[in-house]
């Protein structure tokens, strides 16, 4: 049976944003559709609306005609809306039946039967009776779609279902997808990697700032036109010229352990590395594989034992952040909103945040607050951070511009090292270009960067080296011109 | 039609105005309790926040409960500014009292210029030594310090207890549970004659000068800030978290076991069992009344100072148990949690579509 989802004039207004203005879109069944925009472009919200998450200010739904009532996502599964959200929805510790049987009136044996035939069909293999929290991301993922299998949807929504996989787990995904959609599942793409929306979509509809943009056959379109109408401007492509970098050891990482209290976190063993002046270390991996531990490890939030790492012919194991400063690292951390900034501060302070001797922000255990304004002004119009007040509360930075003064805090006291995680998570692509441009200048500079990512392509971009991080193990260092996104996928995966 | 909206950003103006609302609101229930009671809500009003403080007698007594409270506020919004719930303001107050009662007992019938700092100082050194307790346990054990510190609490209640009944009590004292009356160099000196105001007034307005200070132009002020909106980010821009947990329930202690000094010291002049009507509780609520702004909390401390006394007058006058003190403050606090709700969310009135 056809499937036919027609959006219809959808309004979403927040206080002092547009998420959705006026988006009419209509969809058949029997093809893949990406919806595609930039962080911020209303493709969540809209997804969210189509799920009974969020109810819109004005428009309408139809499904096959049926005008829809969507004022909860229960409302949207009676209706056959089926969504498989970007954060997991799933209880670790009960086992996977338990969590399939969660939401269903079934009985519990016909059900099995019922999951048991869904995974046959698709070739998924899931042990049903293990904790959850004993699958790989890819499997927590087919967990959540065999969850929607159940009620026989006749529309599936990703919200950006590759952000967590590897590269094999992503193809294997495609497949499923492009089956269901054979069978007659409308199949709706959220992404913003244009890469994946050439592969497998067949109609792409493009979202800039809450307006719809185009609609179009994905034939006639390219990466280039699509980059091109997210973003509404023309990119230029930045690259790094690799260079025979120095062997001048700058940090040199030796045996390094990190054994966690915590059950949830990961522990690192025999981490080995050096990176020399002027080079780009990449730590691929997807996340959750001791990334941030290691982050914290190596800026000192966590201690270390003291000759575990040696810079600049300092062994600096066992001194904390701030001590680190003093010889010249710096440090910008994944999480901008609870870690590296104070939402809540203004922006001066939160420049305060990064202190060191001779910046002479505090004297005395006094607060020098003109040396602070003075400096804060010096980094918001060298590194473009776009206001002028630094008596606002960073909450009102964008993401781009709270990433842009968190770099420039570090960077402004011309670090040796700098060590970032995750330093583009969340922008647009402007604001990511920035970043890119700013960390190659740094290596050209004759500084050096760990940078530790799950982005692949940002990795081989950017980085002289790469490693790659799986359950707090370090894969072999390579030449990042000797890689492919293909051989550190299966890494990733924790192949060889 | 009445809709609720998420405020773009708490508001600034809101933030001051919501204590002065939570009052309002409590004055407003207050007589509808009294009218429900069979009382005329405007005259019992009257008597309790009016009458107490209408004569110099009165006044000085407001002074006289805003003192402790005041004082132990101050210490405590240390603690809550940084992150740490150290809500045992009570046991540290009761216990500086002890060490500070045993120093001036030592001094029995003595004289001396030098007893009266010495007491001061051995009752802030009691009430920061029982507040190291749940500091260490936190820091060093990972123990939660809202349970211990509360619990400590009664522990100090009972030491206090065995001493005034036995080592400790008045040898001429008939049994009665209190010790011998300190002498007059150890006593706190009263301010006015014939009022029973003294000069622990004088330590409350210094620790609020002081506080104002640490707070708004220090370094250590500026981490305690930073800890206060995210201990993630406090470790990672490098402060000794440890020392900072430490530092901060050391103020507070001393703050409170200041206050014990005071209530011993000042017009009672010996230990007995009942040295304070709980001010390490109710001044939790003076803390967040007053914002954790020094001069918030003076303004609160009085508000909160004059419920003690209402609830006495309207005990003698219209016979009322005096425990309506403490109704009053319990809502106060809620009224004051419930109206900070405007702070993040405005009520907009909109007119309803045909």
């Amino acid at each position: 049976m056809n499937t036919n989802l027609k959006i219809s004039n959808i309004t979403k207004i927040y206080p002092g944003c547009v998420a959705n203005d006026n988006v009419s879109l209509e969809f058949n069944s029997g093809k893949i559709y990406a919806l595609l925009g930039e962080n911020g472009a209303g493709k969540s919200t809209l997804v969210k609306i189509l799920s009974g998450v969020i109810i819109p200010d004005e428009g309408k739904i139809y499904l096959n005609e049926n005008n829809l009532k969507l004022n909860s996502p229960l409302d949207a599964k009676k209706n056959d809306i089926g969504m498989v959200f970007q954060h997991f929805n799933l209880f670790e510790t009960l086992s996977v039946f338990e969590n399939l049987i969660i939401d269903s009136d079934e009985q519990r044996e016909s059900l099995r039967e019922k999951i048991d035939t869904i995974m046959k069909k698709y070739n998924f293999s899931i042990d049903l009776d293990i904790p959850v929290l004993n699958l790989s991301a890819g499997q927590k993922q087919k967990v959540e779609i065999i969850r929607c299998l159940i009620r026989s949807p006749k529309v599936l929504i990703m919200d950006e279902p590759t952000s967590v996989l590897t590269e094999q787990e992503t193809s294997e995904l495609f497949l499923s997808l492009k089956k269901f959609s054979a069978e007659g599942i409308l199949i709706i793409y959220i992404t913003h990697k244009l890469k994946e929306v050439m592969e497998l979509c067949d109609e792409v509809a493009v979202m800039r700032r809450g307006k719809l943009v185009s609609v179009s056959a994905i034939n006639n379109e390219n990466v280039e036109s699509l980059a091109t109408k997210m973003v509404g401007q023309n990119l230029k492509t930045i690259k790094k010229k690799k260079e025979k970098t120095s062997s001048d050891q700058l940090i040199n990482i030796i045996n390094l352990n990190f054994i966690s209290e915590d059950p949830f976190e990961t522990n690192l063993s025999d981490i080995n590395f050096s990176v020399n002046r002027g080079e780009c270390l990449g730590i691929a991996g997807i996340s959750g594989n001791g990334q941030s531990e290691l982050f914290q490890v190596l800026s000192g939030e966590i201690i270390s034992d003291k000759n575990s790492i040696e810079f600049n012919k300092n062994y600096i194991g066992d001194l904390n952040p701030q001590e680190r400063r003093e010889y010249l690292m710096a440090f910008s951390p994944e999480d901008r909103l609870e870690q590296a900034a104070i939402p809540q501060m203004a922006i001066f302070e939160n420049v305060a945040l990064n202190n060191f001797k001779s910046s002479n922000f505090f004297n005395n255990g006094l607060i020098n607050e003109n040396k602070i304004k003075e400096h804060s002004k010096k980094i918001i119009s060298d590194f473009n951070v776009n206001t002028d007040n630094i008596e606002l509360k960073s909450q009102f930075l964008s993401g781009g511009n709270l990433q842009k003064l968190i770099i420039g805090r570090e960077l402004i006291t011309s670090p040796d090292l700098l060590i970032c995680f995750n330093p583009t998570w969340g922008l647009d692509v402007g604001a990511i270009n920035y970043i890119h441009e700013t960390l190659i200048k740094i290596n050209e500079q004759n500084k050096s960067i760990i940078l530790i990512s799950t982005d692949t392509d940002e990795l081989l971009k950017l980085s002289d080296k790469i490693s790659v991080i799986h359950k707090g193990k370090l894969s072999k260092i390579m030449n990042a011109d000797e890689v492919t996104s293909e051989k550190l996928g299966i890494l990733m995966g924790g192949g060889n | 039609m009445i809709k609720i909206v998420k405020r773009d950003q708490p508001s600034r103006a809101i933030f001051f105005f919501t204590p002065v609302l939570a009052i309002f609101l409590t004055l407003v229930a207050g007589g509808l309790i009294f009218f429900i009671l069979g009382f005329k809500p405007f005259e019992a009003l009257k008597f309790f926040f009016i009458v107490p403080i209408a004569d110099k007698y009165g006044f000085s007594e407001l002074l006289l409960k805003a003192t402790p409270l005041c004082l132990i506020a101050i210490g405590l919004s240390f603690c809550f500014k940084s992150n740490n719930w150290n809500i045992g303001a009570e046991g540290q107050l009761t216990f500086g009292a002890i060490v500070s009662g045993g120093v001036a007992l030592l001094f029995y019938e003595q004289e001396g210029f030098y007893i009266l700092p010495t007491v001061i100082l051995a009752g802030a050194i009691g009430g920061m030594l029982y507040a190291s307790i749940p500091a260490i346990l936190k820091t060093y054990f990972n123990t939660n310090e809202i349970l211990v510190s509360l619990m400590l609490v009664y522990v100090s209640k009972l030491i206090l207890d065995y001493l005034v009944v036995g080592p400790w009590s008045n040898p001429e004292g008939f049994n009665f549970p209190e010790t011998r009356q300190f002498s007059d160099s150890a006593k706190l000196p009263l301010l006015f004659e014939g009022l029973r105001i003294h000069a622990g007034i004088f330590l409350a307005l210094a620790a609020v000068v002081i506080s104002w200070f640490v707070f708004y132009k220090t370094y250590l002020g500026f981490q305690m800030k930073v800890s206060g909106f995210s201990l993630k980010t406090a470790r990672y821009a490098g402060y000794k978290g440890k020392k900072m947990i430490i530092l901060v329930f050391l103020i507070s202690g001393a703050c409170a076991g200041l206050a014990g000094v005071g209530e011993i010291t000042g017009p009672i002049g010996q230990l007995h069992r009942e040295i304070s009507p709980d001010y390490g509780f109710t001044a939790i609520i003076v803390a967040f009344l007053g914002r954790l702004h020094p001069v918030g909390i003076i303004f609160a401390s009085l508000v909160v100072a004059i419920t003690y006394l209402g609830a006495e007058t309207a005990q003698i006058f219209m016979q009322i148990p005096k425990y309506t003190g403490q109704v009053f403050q319990g809502m106060i606090l809620f009224f004051l949690l419930a109206s900070d709700y405007l702070l993040f969310f405005k009520i907009k009135f909109i007119g309803s579509k045909k």
